[in-house]
């Protein structure tokens, strides 16, 4: 689940997928709460999941683990 | 007359939203605003359930038409009041300052009609897809905490992002704002400032002629440095805010600190020198008090009388 969603987000931002790892946080990737959310509804769409999102996740980890739950 | 999709949806006479103004949007202004055929709305503010349920018994005992209440998210008592809204069948709920996302479904599901503000396209339609009724896409022209994002370019912007219905808020205070609006894809409005001054509004009468005297420039943003910026009138309060949110020595939670219980001073005890007057950028228009139903009626008539003299631009 990992390397998809560094995919997209790599994708999302114009980064290269090798700089997101689990412990990047949001902050460091430069992606703020209103990126946030126009990540999550890309990975909805993507990877056909419905995503509860909260404010609570900041980093790479969370999103997985979020994404993961969500299944 | 004005009227669209959102009327019948919703069951008002004009789409004409009153913004949810914390502290400010009380049951008087909510049943007058409804009463006079628009959409009231109650703000939930940072109060517990006991003071909505009271507000809402307020409102139910001056109109038997459909009002709203405004959650703000980030209140302690989300939660709670939450609850009050589905306990209550509260007809339709707008929330503000944050993502929803967590009642939406056992709102849906309680048959409330909930219309989130959303400051992007993205939450707009994230919020779609949970079943909201529809949205408020309010830009940064508006009072209190705004997106960054201007209503000329979010409107149309969020009109093509959702398949449902789209108001348009900040920086609207007469029929040449709803007329616009239109014309960028919404189907109503939400007016917070012009509200502000109406008879019923209960507000300390300071904050009404601080409204009623501003001029074009008079409101500012602050609190940018904590992420959450605020529009308001600049005050004594708020010119040292902005001083101490551009001083490195002052921490973000002695800022915070700093704007804790501004606007109750501001609205419920009128300090002209310690409060925080939120008000959109829209205020220099507002020049006169009147009932909440009269400024509804105004606002419709002119828009109307514009939209239906607009083919003297096509030739």
């Amino acid at each position: 689940m990992f390397e998809k969603i560094a995919k997209i987000l790599a994708e999302y931002k114009g980064i290269d997928v090798s700089e997101v790892t689990m412990e990047s946080s949001f902050a460091d990737l430069g992606v703020d709460s209103l990126d946030a959310v126009e990540l999550v509804m890309n990975l909805e769409d993507e990877l056909g999941v419905t995503i509860e999102m909260n404010n609570q996740v900041q980093t790479v980890a969370e999103l997985v683990k979020l994404v993961e739950e969500s299944k | 007359m004005i009227q669209s999709v959102i009327c019948e949806r919703l069951g008002i006479e004009y789409p004409v939203f009153q913004g949810g103004m914390a502290w400010i949007a009380d049951a008087s202004l909510a049943a007058a605003v409804s009463e006079g055929g628009g959409l009231g709305i109650i703000s939930a503010m940072n109060a517990g359930p006991d003071y909505l349920k009271e507000q809402i018994r307020q409102v139910r005992e001056r109109t038997g038409k459909p009002f709203g209440v405004n959650i703000m998210l980030m209140s302690p008592h989300a939660d709670e009041v939450a609850k009050v809204v589905e306990e209550e069948k509260v007809p339709v709920v707008t929330t503000g300052a944050g993502l929803p996302s967590k009642y939406m479904k056992s709102w849906v599901a309680a048959g409330i009609q909930v219309v989130p503000v959303v400051p992007s396209t993205a939450i707009a339609r994230m919020v779609e897809r949970m079943g909201a009724a529809a949205v408020i896409a309010e830009g940064g022209e508006s009072g209190g905490h705004v997106g960054e994002l201007t209503t000329m370019c979010l409107v149309p912007q969020v009109a093509d992002a959702v398949k449902i219905p789209v108001l348009a808020a900040g920086g609207i205070a007469d029929g040449r704002g709803m007329a616009a609006a239109l014309m960028l894809g919404a189907v109503g409005v939400q007016m917070g400032t012009r509200f502000l001054v109406a008879d019923e509004c209960t507000v300390h009468e300071n904050y009404k002629q601080k409204i009623l005297r501003a001029k074009d420039i008079d409101t500012f943003t602050t609190g940018k440095r904590l992420g959450h910026p605020v529009r308001s009138l600049k005050s004594p309060f708020s010119r040292a805010f902005f001083e101490k949110e551009y001083d490195s020595s002052v921490s973000n939670e002695e800022l915070e600190k700093m704007g804790g219980g501004a606007l109750r001073l501001a609205a419920v005890e009128g300090d002209e020198k310690n409060g925080c007057f939120m008000a959109g950028q829209i205020a220099a228009m507002v020049k006169k008090k009147q009932p909440a139903a009269e400024i509804i009626r105004e606002v419709c008539q002119e828009a109307e009388i514009l939209l239906k003299g607009a083919g003297k631009w096509v030739k």
